[in-house]
């Protein structure tokens, strides 16, 4: 790469989002999903396990310092329960994963957010 | 200090020297007063089983905040397999009582404060989460029966707190000071009150800007200063002082409210746990409330046992066991118990971890389990009624049974199935007497339509996660809905037209 040619891509950091398996949804947990991939998260995709891991795009990325290898799984995961009973992280409002965010229907980590609010307050859990 | 026996338990009541009225009269002996002495048994009841192997997988638990055994009654829940094990241990409690046991809104009380407290502090920067803790501790270390005070006397139910015309309608702060708050009010149908070492008051409602003074939590010794208690009365309370076991029903067991007044009562500010934070006062309402109507699908079913177990010997005893619709009625009365558990346990195995790091219950489904315990209790009631027959209800009392000349008479023509004796026919028909009409009815009947909240109030919980919304896709998807509409392919099936 030489100076004056576009930039190669960032390394991108997986971020997994784990779906509860959605038998009575109060948010839709998809649209939350893509919001997520359109504000920097480039692709979902689901995966065996019920979970679908997001490539992370550049505003993500300010999230994610230890982005430099896609493959290491180490990065952050979105639990994605459509109701308070947050099946997607066993029944736990917060996790014990420092790096995990929980979404419960209208709760993020616990803390009441409107559906509307969902994702950039996802992405903000994400920041710090 | 380890579990305390009964015996200790009945003491440590007693030496509180509590302030109890009933009858217009301060009681003295009250832990022996025969019309109190009943529920001072169901509590007591609580210890007797903790104590026994069999039942210690129910009745105790691993306290998180020593690693000691506990009763669970002063546990926090730390998994849905410890929110289960409550519901079971309440309707064990209520199998071996008949009756309102009593230490349940204690046990809720200190459940809906953990994460209220630690939510709070984590929103204004108050220490409320570390004192509360330090108060469930010395509940535990201690094994103390605390009970779980909410609701107000509440006034004009139109006017909010601090609009009422007298300020005391809802229990407030009448002075801040450097050590401490002093209080005013009231908590009415205080149930188990006069057999709590500990109270743990919560505001009743939730509060709005100018409910500041009333929007207050905290805790008391039971016979703080200021603190007094004067005793409900229930159906046929009055049969208790009439030293006959029979005519009671349930002479051993029995519930109890009281009429709890603050007179300006000092708390310090250790026992502090929400001090004018208004918008954590629906919070707490919401989750004591919750928990309590997870409670129900225990307590009640656990009284449901009996009152089937009652109604089907009755029918032995009738010899009318055998009828079709009388087996039948018992199906639908153990249809019905059984449903009520069943809430009670999904609310418990939909439990969620809370950031306080205690497991709450789901919270649409323990308004669904009280709804249904606002009904439920009364079918089986009826039913039970029903196939007692009318005998339960107009048959002479236990002096005419044990009178000389009449005796006799009432004995020949009250015998039912052939082997029975007349006593133990008359003794179940009291206790469905007891059950449905008399004193333990207060629990099984109108508690259950208004304890942890009258009817309307799951209602509103309930629409408020009902998801309408989720359920309106679901059919619209189905029915096709905004789809466009061929007409041409509209025709009539070959073989009308054939016709």
């Amino acid at each position: 790469m030489t100076e004056g040619r576009q930039a190669a891509p960032k390394p991108r950091r997986r971020v997994k989002v784990v779906y509860c398996g959605g038998c009575n949804p109060h948010i839709d947990r998809t649209a939350v999903a893509a919001e997520l991939a359109a504000g920097g998260l480039t692709a979902g995709r689901p995966a065996a396990e019920s979970a679908a891991e997001l490539a992370a795009g550049p505003a993500a990325e300010a999230a994610a310092d230890s982005a430099a290898d896609p493959d290491a799984g180490t990065g952050a995961t979105v639990h994605l329960s459509g109701c308070p009973r947050a099946c997607a992280s066993d029944h736990l409002l917060v996790s014990d994963d420092p790096s995990a965010v929980v979404v419960a229907g209208e709760l993020v980590d616990g803390v009441p957010t409107p559906a509307p609010e969902l994702a950039p307050a996802i992405t903000r859990k994400l920041k710090e | 200090m380890a579990l305390k026996t009964p015996q200790e338990f009945r003491q440590s009541i007693a030496d509180l020297h509590l302030r109890i009225y009933m009858f217009g009269e301060l009681i003295e002996d009250y832990v022996d007063h025969p019309v109190i002495r009943p529920s001072i048994n169901c509590i007591a009841m609580t210890y007797e089983l903790a104590r026994l192997p069999e039942y210690e997988d129910l009745m105790l638990a691993t306290s998180h905040l020593t690693g000691k055994k506990v009763n669970r009654f002063t546990h926090i829940h730390q998994s849905t397999l410890d929110l289960s094990k409550k519901v079971k241990m309440q309707r064990l409690l209520g199998q071996k009582t008949g009756s309102c046991f009593q230490r349940c809104v204690g046990m809720d009380a200190i459940n809906a404060l953990y994460s209220v407290t630690y939510e709070t502090d984590k929103a204004k920067g108050t220490d409320y989460h570390e004192r509360f803790k330090e108060y469930v501790r010395y509940l535990q270390d201690n094994d103390l029966v605390a009970d779980g005070a909410m609701t107000d006397p509440k006034g004009d139910r139109g006017l909010a707190p601090h609009q009422q015309p007298d300020p005391d309608m809802y229990l407030h702060i009448v002075e801040r000071r450097d050590d401490g708050i002093v209080v005013r009010g009231a908590k009415a149908h205080q149930t188990g009150a006069c057999n709590s070492h500990e109270i743990i008051v919560m505001p009743t409602v939730a509060m709005r800007a100018g409910d500041e003074d009333y929007a207050v939590s905290f805790s008391c010794p039971a016979n703080a200063e200021g603190v007094y208690y004067i005793y409900g009365r229930q159906s046929c309370d009055t049969r208790k002082l009439e030293d006959n076991a029979l005519d009671v029903g349930n002479a051993q067991f029995g519930g109890q409210e009281a009429l709890m007044v603050f007179d300006d009562v000092f708390v310090p500010w250790d026992r502090v746990y929400l001090c004018g934070e208004i918008e954590f006062s629906g919070a707490l309402v919401e989750r004591f409330a919750g928990f309590h109507r997870q409670s129900y699908g225990g307590c009640k079913v656990g009284v449901g046992d009996v009152l089937i177990g009652a109604a089907a010997t009755a029918a032995d005893m009738n010899g009318a066991a055998r009828a079709s619709h009388i087996k039948d009625k018992l199906i639908e009365m153990t249809h019905l118990n059984e449903t009520l558990f069943s809430c009670g346990l999904a609310c418990s195995y939909e439990g969620v971890k809370m950031p306080a790091g205690n497991f709450q219950i789901d919270m649409l489904l323990a308004n669904v389990c009280k709804q249904n315990v606002t009904r439920f209790p009364y079918e089986i009631a009826r039913l039970a009624e029903d196939i007692a027959g009318g005998l339960m209800v107009t048959m002479p009392s236990a002096q005419d049974l044990a009178d000389e000349k009449i005796g006799p008479i009432v004995e020949k023509y009250l015998v039912g199935q052939c082997d029975t004796p007349v006593i133990d026919r008359l003794r179940i028909l009291r206790l469905v007497e007891n059950l449905t009409l008399g004193t333990a009815a207060v629990g099984y009947r109108t508690e259950s339509m208004h304890g942890a909240g009258s009817p309307q109030a799951q209602r509103i919980m309930i629409a408020r996660q009902s998801n309408i919304d989720h359920k309106k896709e679901l059919a619209k998807a189905l029915a096709g809905v905004g789809k466009p509409w061929d007409k041409g392919r509209a025709k009539v099936p070959t073989a009308v037209a054939a016709d």
